[in-house]
């Protein structure tokens, strides 16, 4: 006992750390560049760290029973394994544990979805995106300024969505024509755009930069063309991008 | 009461069976030589399907478009999608079911043997149909995806007539399974033996009924959205139309309702054919046979009722609910993997070929059970919804599982099946092509999702890490490609240079193990005692016999 107590001592310290490294681990998935996204990013950590051990105890006792209990060559090449059929109460246990852990890793998903759904009152920036075969159209309403993809086709780069950092922008999602999706990885997030129906949701962007996006659901031959990008800049910059393209727009217009 | 029974002999051939002329081949309703067409042909298209999702690897391991067309490509990824779900894993599992049930039930053929060919010839009629659809029209074939969202699949944006000849293909085809799963059913409900009561069906045989039933629930509806989608491409309905007052939305809801209890349809013929060989090569009763029935029936009843977790993007389903029953499904399959588990415990396991499959199927199922799971949170989904990281998943539970189980069962009853051995070493050797093929295939496609590579892309710009993981993807579909190549060998092989399997090569368990390989026509000459779920074990041993 004492020899496990000490042994623990030792391997501890090892674990925590392990497990520290494991809690901010991205695990391959972006982290997230609005405040939405970085939620997501924090979900997607619990059930990838709650995984780990599940994983951990199914493989292990799968490949203890398969190596502890091979038939070995100095076996009776007909010698059976005892004849046992089952444990009812090891087989509650095994079907209750995964309960509660589905129980938690709901409550954790529910919670979240309740905020990343959320849509605010007031929103500070409020762009209407159109997507179209195969196309997207950016449109500030408020400000009067329009973006649109060039006619597409393969290795055009995209239109381009600006956004101030740390604001609340409304995205306005609708469809022309087929069912398309808008989806900025960086972001965590993707909404079908469906045609007939407007969806509107959030998203606080809070890192500046130019973040890649694309179409989701399939849409027809030059799906694959359908790109776009959204650059987030600081609120100066963006007052300063919007009033460039106001007057580019009017100046185009007369 | 005691009574000793002999160990049945059947006629045992020395020679190689008599060979089948093709016209009685192709029309007897034999239901073991209906199991057979359905499995060769099933196979059949594994092989086409395989061809296209190589030409699609090729396409994707560079990143700018270079090998076919767009419109190519996107047909391609559409009939990979149709011939391997609903031409290729599903019938392998109906194939085996009709030659299997009546040999495990103890009963001499299906109830209905001629629905039983026509079911057959449906599907195979309705096979031509999809492949057709793939090549039938000037502008390109059927180009739409594999679940033909409206209003993409509507006339006025896939004009060609492959849509057409997809939806009459895939009519069919749910007509073919209709077919198939009454039968089914019948047949395991009023043709068991004597003794062979519900609690002593083998796992197979339990699997499949609720396959059968999970069919008869799920295709009618698909079967309506299908007819409703046809009557607006061609006789100016407005169902899924937007624009004349029709929801696509709809669509979906039908297409899924019978999209995901497929997913199960998918899977559980091939749960059976696990729990099946586990306890055979483990020398051991299946650990909580009771449990494992049970969480086949929870699987099947909860199947039907999470359909819309492949809509969580759409906005207009209610995520939480759809969430929660996603997340419930993981229980049920966790307590058949204790259950193998526990079959294999304190076990006397041998590694003969089936069992390696086997255990590939455990290792690979686990990621796509747990990437299930993460799926199954709707914020999750968010990101992963429509990327390769699904991609991934369902490759995870269909490839990775499903068809190891079929390989694990293709070399566990191709003995009995043909009445020869199918090479160890070679098996071998494709069991272990195929596994680390398969995960150097689709473990990068995990990472590609995450990164943010929606599927259905063609092409991708050369910048932004979709280049190492895509090519390495390739390069594992070669490896498996080689095993595939190395399993059609030892087929030929073993067809040709016979290596007699007797009537029980591997100690099995249920019924099929106890008459001659091949059985004769009627099955049985006479039929032991049925006094646990392993009748032909107690027959072996008749000291532990209960």
């Amino acid at each position: 006992m004492r020899r496990v107590v000490r042994a623990g001592r030792r391997v501890a310290p090892a674990a925590l750390a392990l497990l520290g490294t494991a809690c901010s681990g991205s695990f391959g998935m972006p982290r997230g560049a609005t405040e939405q996204g970085a939620d997501i990013f924090r979900l997607w950590q619990i059930f990838f760290i709650a995984a780990i051990p599940v994983a951990g105890v199914v493989y292990g006792l799968i490949f203890w029973s398969v190596i502890r209990y091979r038939r070995r060559r100095s076996d009776d090449p007909d010698a059976l394994g005892p004849q046992f059929r089952g444990n009812h109460r090891l087989e509650f246990v095994y079907m209750g544990i995964p309960v509660l852990i589905v129980i938690g890793l709901f409550a954790a998903s529910a919670a979240v979805e309740v905020r990343v759904d959320r849509v605010s009152p007031d929103p500070d920036v409020v762009v209407n995106v159109e997507a179209y075969q195969w196309g997207w159209r950016f449109t500030y309403p408020r400000e009067g300024v329009t973006i649109v993809s060039p006619p597409s086709g393969e290795f055009v780069p995209g239109p381009q969505m600006v956004l101030p950092v740390r604001q609340i922008t409304r995205i306005v999602l609708t469809a022309n024509d087929v069912i398309h999706a808008f989806w900025v990885p960086d972001f965590l997030y993707k909404h079908d755009a469906i045609p007939g129906r407007t969806f509107m949701f959030d998203v606080t962007p809070t890192r500046t930069g130019t973040f890649y996006g694309e179409c989701a659901e399939f849409c027809g031959l030059n799906h694959a063309y359908m790109t776009f990008s959204v650059r987030v800049v600081s609120a100066a910059e963006f007052a300063t991008w919007l009033a460039q393209q106001r007057a580019g727009q009017q100046g185009a217009a007369a | 009461m005691s009574v000793t029974v002999e160990r049945p002999v059947a006629a045992q051939p020395e020679e190689p069976p008599r060979r089948l002329g093709p016209v009685e081949r192709l029309t007897s309703t034999d239901h073991k030589n209906i199991g057979i067409l359905y499995c060769v042909t099933a196979f059949g298209f594994f092989l086409v399907g395989g061809a296209l999702a190589g030409l699609m690897r090729v396409e994707l391991a560079e990143p700018a478009r270079q090998v076919v067309s767009t419109q190519a490509y996107n047909t391609m990824f559409t009939i990979h999608g149709t011939v391997m779900i609903f031409l290729f894993v599903a019938p392998f599992g109906i194939g085996l079911a009709n030659y299997l049930i009546p040999l495990q039930i103890g009963a001499p053929d299906m109830a209905f043997p001629r629905l039983n060919l026509t079911s057959y010839w449906f599907y195979a009629g309705a096979g031509l149909l999809i492949l057709l659809s793939g090549v039938a029209s000037a502008g390109g074939g059927a180009a739409m995806g594999w679940y033909a969202y409206t209003p993409l699949s509507e006339l006025r944006y896939s004009p060609g007539v492959g849509v057409d000849l997809w939806i009459l293909g895939i009519a069919l085809v749910a007509m073919s399974n209709v077919m198939g799963g009454v039968n089914i059913l019948t047949t395991v409900f009023l043709m068991r033996a004597p003794g062979m009561t519900m609690w002593r069906l083998p796992i197979f045989t339990w699997n499949m009924v609720v396959t059968a039933i999970l069919g008869l629930v799920a295709f009618p509806p698909a079967v309506a959205a299908f007819a409703l989608l046809f009557i607006d491409r061609r006789l100016g309905g407005l169902a899924f139309d937007p624009l004349g007052g029709g929801d696509p939305v709809l669509y979906q809801h039908l297409f899924w309702f019978l999209g995901h209890p497929e997913v199960y349809i998918l899977i559980l013929p091939f749960f059976g054919i696990i729990t099946e060989v586990i306890p055979a090569f483990s020398r051991k009763p299946l650990f909580g046979y009771l449990g494992i029935v049970l969480a086949t029936i929870a699987i099947g009843a909860l199947s039907m009722g999470v359909w819309a977790h492949h809509m969580f993007t759409t906005g207009v389903v209610n995520n939480p609910f759809f969430s929660a029953m996603s997340l419930l499904i993981a229980v049920p399959t966790g307590v058949k993997f204790f259950a193998w588990t526990g079959t294999m415990w304190r076990g006397k396991i041998s590694f003969d070929v089936p069992m390696l499959f086997a255990l590939g199927f455990l290792l690979n199922f686990l990621i796509g059970g747990v990437t299930g799971v993460m799926l199954a949170s709707a914020p999750i989904d968010y990101h992963m919804n429509d990327s390769y990281f699904l991609v991934a998943h369902f490759h995870y539970t269909i490839m990775g599982g499903s068809v190891f189980a079929i390989f694990a069962g293709i070399y566990f009853w191709f003995p009995k099946m043909t009445g020869a051995m199918l090479r160890e070493r070679l098996g071998r050797a494709v069991a272990v092509l195929l596994f680390m093929g398969f995960n150097l295939t689709f473990w990068p496609q995990f990472v590609l999702g995450l990164r943010g590579f929606p599927r259905r892309y063609v092409s991708y710009p050369p910048d932004i890490g979709f280049d190492t993981p895509n090519l390495v993807s390739t390069i594992g579909y070669f490896v498996m490609f080689v095993g595939v190549v190395l399993f059609l060998a030892d087929v030929a092989v073993s067809l040709r240079r016979r290596v007699p399997a007797g009537d029980d090569p591997w100690g099995g368990n249920s019924l099929e193990w106890v008459t001659s390989s091949p059985p004769p026509e009627h099955n049985f000459d006479a039929l032991p005692p049925i006094r646990s779920e392993r009748p032909a074990f107690d027959l072996r041993h008749p000291e532990l016999a209960p």
